[in-house]
């Protein structure tokens, strides 16, 4: 297994300015539903950070904003008040190029959302050349090593829906690395999984992990995120309500929402 | 046998000029479709951008032409707009039926290529969106061609609609197989029942391959993956 660049357990509270990927301050989210007579507040008021090389597992019960919160982060969604800095580039700047960002920010989608007209290396290989404007050879290569490294090496000329889900995932996983992210989100990634499926693509995740990625992780696999979050934020209602490291926030959760939601899923 | 030989006559007399007029209305039909299909895949692409202003344009541009009879609208275009004395509005009544017929084919193609790429699922705009493509790269890449797939069987019932209704363009004197078949009746009064007959086995002629063609499209496009799931 890879070593793990940075230290185990979680990061000092006071660190530096540079070694922050993402600081998240005081954002809000709201949609208006039924034809703008309800609104809601799907984020309120969340400030928050990730370092680099953190791992940071963001859990909650469904509606809490943690998926949106996520979806925040590469500008997939937008928000009404506050700002979002992702290594040094201001997402409410208007002269960001949103785009840009986006293939420096990797995502991984609970339904997978591979490209449906195209086959598994293409997957891989389009966003690399469209984007990042490499040379095909180049592009396959990338693309060759990364289903590789995902552990399905003959799927490559398979179409999407030909895949069961798990490899599917796994392509989507490669099809994010190659775009040589500077930090992974992952929207409840093995929630859509067969059983039998969902290991595996933890402990690719896993491996991501040790490997120093940086990554924000929305998922109901607990045991993934004690095993390996560096820190776990708990949502509830568009707010953080409890954050910690894992041991602490699942053996002494301090917020009675947070010992309730653990003891219905535990 | 007496009763063939004389059809077989109004046939053979006859046969030139149908044909003439079959081939105006293939010519008519094809350009249409195809300049219809042009500008109907653009407006449809257009009318699922971000732009209000551009979509109620489009919507009016719509509505207009898919909801007032085909007939009315060469009317307006042959009779109604040169009156308005701008000089490039003065068609003849080959451009009147083209421009006509061109406008209303991509009124319909513009409906179904816009609600093709709605219905394309959200996840994949998102998924290239999340790597990094612009607008017009994932509308590329992604969208329109997942899109083109969902749009052929409608299509083809919108062409087979355009070459029938190039029937009504004898109105204005155009020499296509109706007219020509109205004329012919004008000489033959007596195989009136006949030639009408014949008018309508040509169209058939016409139109029946372009919707087995388009069976064939619809069995391909739809089962290209699927095809190699075995492999």
């Amino acid at each position: 297994m890879a070593v793990n660049n940075n230290e185990p357990g979680p990061r000092p509270e006071q660190g530096g300015a540079d070694q922050r990927m993402v600081v998240i301050d005081c954002i809000s989210r709201r949609f208006s539903i039924d034809g703008g007579k309800t609104v809601v507040t799907a984020l309120d008021d969340v400030s928050n950070y990730i370092d680099r090389g953190e791992v940071v597992v963001i859990i909650g019960p469904s509606g809490s904003g943690k998926s949106t919160l996520l979806r925040t982060l590469n500008g997939l969604e937008s928000i009404d008040e506050g700002n979002i800095v992702i290594d040094g580039v201001d997402l409410a700047d208007k002269k960001t190029n949103m785009n840009t960002l986006r293939a420096d920010v990797g995502m991984v989608f609970q339904h997978f959302n591979l490209f449906e007209n195209k086959t598994c290396l293409e997957n891989i290989v389009l966003p690399q050349v469209v984007v990042l404007k490499k040379n095909r050879e180049k592009a396959e290569r990338v693309a060759r090593d990364l289903l590789e490294r995902v552990g399905i090496p003959d799927r490559e000329n398979n179409y999407p829906r030909q895949l069961s889900g798990g490899q599917q995932q796994r392509v989507a996983i490669a099809r994010a690395l190659a775009m040589k992210p500077k930090m992974m989100l992952f929207d409840e990634a093995t929630s859509a999984l067969d059983p039998e499926t969902v290991n595996g693509v933890l402990s690719l995740m896993k491996e991501l992990a040790y490997d120093g990625m940086t990554m924000a992780v929305v998922t109901h696999e607990m045991g993934f995120a004690r095993e390996v979050a560096d820190r776990v934020i708990f949502m509830d209602g568009g707010r953080v309500i409890e954050e910690g490291s894992p041991g602490r926030f699942f053996d002494a959760p301090e917020s009675d929402r947070a010992k309730k939601f653990l003891e219905q899923i535990l | 046998m007496e009763w063939f030989a004389q059809k077989w006559q109004v046939v053979e007399s006859l046969a030139p000029f149908l044909l003439h007029g079959l081939w105006m209305t293939f010519q008519v039909s094809m350009i249409a479709i195809i300049l219809g299909s042009l500008l109907g895949a653009i407006l449809g692409v257009m009318k699922t951008l971000d732009s209000r202003a551009l979509r109620l344009c489009i919507d009016a541009y719509m509505h207009f032409f898919r909801g007032t009879p085909y007939l009315v609208q060469l009317y307006l275009i042959y009779f109604v707009l040169p009156s308005l004395g701008i000089a490039w509005l003065q068609f003849d009544s080959y451009t009147a039926a083209i421009v006509s017929l061109t406008l209303y084919t991509a009124s319909y193609v513009t409906a179904i290529v816009a609600s093709a790429i709605d219905a394309v699922p959200r996840g994949q705009e998102e998924a290239a969106r999340a790597c990094g493509m612009t607008k017009a790269q994932r509308l590329y890449h992604i969208i329109v061609p997942q899109a083109l797939r969902l749009t052929v069987p409608p299509m083809a019932s919108v062409y087979v609609i355009v070459i029938k209704s190039t029937a009504v363009l004898s109105v204005i004197g155009l020499s296509e197989l109706t007219r020509q078949g109205e004329t012919s009746i004008l000489r033959m009064p007596q195989d009136t029942m006949f030639i009408y007959a014949l008018i309508a086995g040509l169209y058939f002629l016409y139109c029946y391959p372009v919707l087995r063609f388009a069976r064939w499209a619809e069995r391909r496009v739809g089962s290209s993956a699927a095809a190699q799931e075995n492999a």
